[in-house]
């Protein structure tokens, strides 16, 4: 068998020498062709890959390249000046930042309680997670389909449902009107998400400590004030991961707004990714359209660093 | 008297606070009920209307499974072209996931417990590419795989995957596979180099095997995103003959308003293996998925 770790408490005494030598044994280095053997063809692919060019999008950025001319002319900041007057751009960004706000608050609005009541102890606890956690494993042009249809006009559930209960004025088609589209589009994404901040908090629940809820349930807290003062706190690393992912993402989101109404009607729903996919690929405009991809980049690494900061923050309070 | 009072002061304060644990209980089971309904009916509609004929199926959405014609499956299976798809994408696939798993578990092991200069600057430029967005690659990534000779061939979509461009490929393999040979005891490798064997072989035959747990999640989570994955195909992987299911399926909805029954089963076609694939490894796709949140 493959899992036959030694007990941990088996010769303590000779597990901490063994220790001290393989300490010592590791402080020599490894050989230089093992290493190799063992990193470099990783390092080969994600350099040639990932690395490589990400730093053509920092160059391509301050070129006004169009994808097909032989040499690439520098034009310093001027796309990113041209952005700052670019009515198209800052149209996109908003709708990013809408989705970052509804796109992460509402998944977890949803999702804590369920996880929380779950956890809480439940019958076919089991069978709700799978369900919950079914539409997140969802290939994103499916979940295009799928809501292309709740929404559709024509034949669409939300309009039926609606006719059904003598609403039938409110009628309308959800994506093609620009009113509705954004505010769709989200709802789709946060039918995707919500399980997966259900399993995570779940996960996180799990591992808080059961005497701590008793010790507090012994001393009168109620349910509301554990929640508050006992399950809260002993998620809350769960909780900063769970909005940074989602905070992330909703400056990278693409695949469903392409697959639903492709940044439309008119400029409805466009994000900035699509935006930037429209500029490089439609347009032509490569340079621009890298300077886009910039902003996006930017965002999600600030964001990043700010998540790393605040939970080695929370490391050293705990 | 004092008694008295008691008495009657306790027994009618069970029954409240029994009707409301009851009526809890029962608010508790609607509301998880209700997000499950919201989580599931889509797909009883999905199922319902692949199996309608074609002349119901842009009816009324609530007749649910009013017809019974498991033909619409052959039908999109043929017309939209999908046995091509469905191996293309095995073909993207299966590569990805081996080369994630091999290499992740190699370079996790050599950053846990080999001992070399910049080891800690290394696993930072790979932890990197968990914060870059694959908009940060897009543009350039499309001319790179041109001047390659790659673009529309399965590598332009293979490579960049395994790199990461496509959210989980070698940064959180790496991640991942580190923690797990960071968490295994020592004393199984040192016994084995006593007894004689190399280095490849303490990797080969004793830590690897060890961690088997962590990379069959790492394999899940690449199945899951490779088998998902849009954008990366609809750019580097143009023309009919190279269209995964993802991309393929776009353009087989696209053209059609009327035909909803085979949208409908061509959806299905693309949904089942990775449903199947849920259920077999519910365990695997939760550690796997939420590790990233509870370790780290």
């Amino acid at each position: 068998m493959a899992v036959t770790a030694p007990p941990a408490t088996a010769g303590l005494g000779r597990a901490a020498a063994t220790g001290v030598r393989s300490r010592r044994e590791r402080r020599k280095r490894t050989n230089p062709l093992l290493v190799a053997l063992f990193v470099l063809p990783s390092l080969a692919i994600y350099v040639l890959f990932m690395v490589y060019p990400f730093i053509g999008t920092i160059h391509l950025s301050f070129t006004n390249w169009d994808g097909f001319a032989p040499t690439k002319e520098l034009i310093g900041l001027d796309n990113y000046r041209v952005m700052i007057n670019d009515p198209e751009f800052w149209e996109a960004l908003s709708h990013n930042l809408i989705w970052a706000v509804i796109g992460t608050a509402a998944p977890i609005i949803i999702g804590l309680p369920i996880a929380i009541l779950l956890w809480s102890g439940s019958r076919f606890r089991l069978a709700f997670r799978t369900m919950y956690f079914l539409p997140v494993i969802l290939p994103s042009v499916v979940i295009g389909i799928i809501w292309g249809w709740i929404y559709n006009p024509i034949f669409g559930v939300i309009n039926a449902i609606l006719e059904g209960v003598g609403l039938g004025d409110f009628a309308t088609g959800w994506l093609g009107n620009a009113d509705t589209a954004l505010i769709g589009v989200l709802i789709a994404a946060i039918w995707a998400t919500f399980g997966m901040v259900v399993v995570m908090f779940l996960a996180g629940l799990q591992g808080i400590d059961m005497n701590l809820v008793d010790a507090a349930r012994v001393d009168g807290a109620n349910a509301w004030q554990r929640t508050r003062h006992v399950l809260l706190p002993g998620i809350a690393p769960i909780f900063t991961f769970v909005f940074t992912i989602t905070l992330v993402g909703a400056f990278s989101v693409f695949d469903i707004v392409y697959v639903l109404t492709q940044g439309g009607p008119g400029t409805a729903t466009e994000v900035l990714a699509g935006y930037s996919y429209k500029m490089a690929f439609g347009r032509n405009y490569a340079g621009y359209g890298a300077a886009v991809s910039m902003v996006i980049a930017i965002l999600s690494l600030v964001l990043a660093v700010l998540f790393l900061r605040l939970r080695e923050r929370s490391r050293t309070n705990g | 008297m004092a008694e008295r009072e008691m008495q009657v002061a306790t027994v009618p304060s069970v029954r409240p606070v029994r009707t409301r644990r009851m009526l809890f209980s029962v608010g508790k089971y609607l509301f998880l009920a209700f997000w499950a309904a919201i989580c599931v009916l889509p797909f009883v509609l999905v199922l319902s209307t692949a199996l309608k004929d074609p002349d119901l199926s842009t009816g009324n959405p609530f007749q649910l499974f009013s017809s019974f014609r498991p033909d619409n499956f052959v039908d999109a299976w043929t017309l939209g072209n999908f046995g091509r798809y469905f191996v293309n994408t095995l073909v993207i696939m299966i590569p990805t996931v081996l080369g994630v798993v091999v290499l992740a578990s190699m370079t996790g092991y050599a950053l846990a417990r080999f001992e070399f200069p910049g080891r800690t600057a290394l696993f930072y430029l790979f932890i990197l590419g968990l914060m870059v967005p694959f908009f940060a690659l897009m543009i350039p990534l499309y001319y790179n795989l041109k001047d390659y000779g790659l673009l529309n061939t399965p590598l332009a979509v293979i490579l960049p995957s395994i790199a990461g461009a496509g959210g989980t490929g070698l940064p959180l393999g790496v991640f991942l596979m580190r923690a797990f040979f960071l968490d295994l005891p020592n004393e199984l490798a040192d016994a084995a180099r006593v007894d004689g064997c190399g280095e490849w072989d303490v990797f080969r035959r004793v830590m690897a095997p060890l961690a088997k747990p962590g990379a069959s999640a790492l394999a899940i989570l690449t199945f899951l995103s490779a088998w998902n994955t849009f954008l990366l195909p609809l750019l580097y992987l143009q023309g009919e003959n190279n269209r995964t299911l993802a991309t393929g399926l776009l353009l087989f909805t696209g053209g059609r308003t009327r035909e909803l029954e085979l949208t409908a089963a061509a959806t299905l076609i693309m949904l089942a293996p990775v449903v199947i694939f849920f259920m077999l490894f519910q365990k695997q796709f939760i550690t796997g998925l939420t590790s990233g949140a509870v370790k780290g």
